[in-house]
């Protein structure tokens, strides 16, 4: 049995070491809000964090991630909305949805590095993101918006 | 009640330096069984043992991630020769590990495992990361390569012994050289084993460091 936190729920799992986090997160979990993309971290679509940081999943093997914690969209649900998921309804951002929450826990990670990035910095941090769709300059727009409102509650 | 959890404390932290002292050590023997005695091998021999150093050190599972100061490192897609920038708008930044925007552990995990076939990203049991910016290889010539890494003030302070214990410390930790020669299924590897590229820098070593003129 391989045990890590989820959302700050206490799990073990049954399988072996080599498997992705991706395949654990959807199949032993249950957990489909990551998704699939490319399976060789050159898409960002499974983008989730681990240990507060944002990782590929489909990259790191469960057994390497063995008593860390990691944190999906699911687990920014409380009684408030997450800001970063509010720019985003706000913005209308997704078309197709499928990359967006990669791009969401992507933006989170960026955010809580840079308080308030320039579109030189959102960018860098999210050229690894790609969308099909072309949604970067809402990405971009909703990324801005969501730090004006940390700044604002602070 | 708290004087013995410093205590504790203290005890754990001085287990620890012992730990990591015997651990320097046991690399330090490994590196003295590799090392031959000076000038037991001749000038040609020795620059012999630097062409197949330089043939290592330039290839691109050494050489893509030993970039200038702008710090882009460089893919070569399996299949390929030709070397490209890293994808992704990716920078290893002054850190030399992507810090400041997207650290190099995003998608290179940091881990002991094998890797896997390309594209996947490879890992390493140290944190994926560029190499200190005085130690450029890309785009330098055999005999620039051979300058910097016999000089101290541009290869970690490290004499010729030095340099022999860094492979045999970085394959203690599951690091990036001897991980060059398994890159993973569909990547091109240097020519040689990592064993044959230790004996070489000993040689290397022992025959006083030749450059080619």
């Amino acid at each position: 049995m391989i045990e890590l936190t989820v959302n700050g729920s206490k799990q073990a799992v049954d399988v072996v070491p080599e498997m992705p986090l991706l395949w654990v997160l959807r199949d032993e979990l249950g957990l489909t809000s990551t998704k699939y993309g490319c399976g060789v971290a050159q898409c960002g679509a499974c983008t989730v964090h681990i240990d507060g940081k944002a990782v590929r999943s489909c990259q790191a093997h469960i057994g390497e991630v063995a008593g860390k914690s990691v944190v999906t969209l699911e687990g920014l649900a409380n009684k408030e909305q997450h800001p970063v998921v509010q720019a985003w309804i706000e913005h209308q951002v997704p078309q197709c949805g499928y990359c967006q929450v990669g791009q969401i826990m992507q933006a989170i990670s960026l955010l809580a590095k840079i308080s308030r990035p320039t579109d030189e910095q959102i960018d860098q941090v999210m050229s690894g993101n790609l969308c099909r769709c072309g949604t970067y300059p809402r990405i971009r727009a909703a990324i801005h918006a969501a730090a004006a409102r940390k700044m604002a509650e602070k | 009640m708290k004087i013995s959890l410093v205590a504790w404390i203290l005890v754990g932290v001085a287990i620890s330096a012992v730990t990591g002292i015997v651990a320097a050590k046991d690399e330090v023997k490994l590196a003295a069984k590799d090392l031959l005695p000076p000038g037991s091998v001749s000038r040609t021999d020795g620059l012999a043992a630097w062409k197949r150093i330089e043939a290592v050190v330039t290839h691109p599972r050494c050489a893509n991630c030993h970039v200038d100061a702008k710090a882009i490192p460089i893919w070569t897609p399996a299949g390929e020769t030709k070397p490209r920038v890293h994808g992704m708008n990716i920078h290893g930044g002054e850190s030399r590990i992507g810090t400041e925007a997207v650290p190099c552990s995003t998608c290179h995990m940091t881990s002991t495992q094998a890797n896997e076939p390309a594209p996947s990203p490879p890992r390493a049991g140290i944190d994926w990361q560029l190499a200190p910016v005085a130690f450029i290889w890309f785009g330098k010539s055999g005999k620039e390569i051979c300058a910097q890494i016999k000089d101290p003030k541009r290869n970690g302070g490290r004499d010729a012994a030095g340099l022999v214990e860094h492979l045999r410390h970085d394959a203690s930790l599951n690091g990036f050289i001897p991980r060059g020669w398994a890159p993973g299924e569909g990547r091109s590897t240097p020519p040689g084993t990592f064993e044959d590229h230790v004996k070489d820098m000993a040689r290397w070593a022992a025959a006083g460091q030749p450059c080619p003129n």
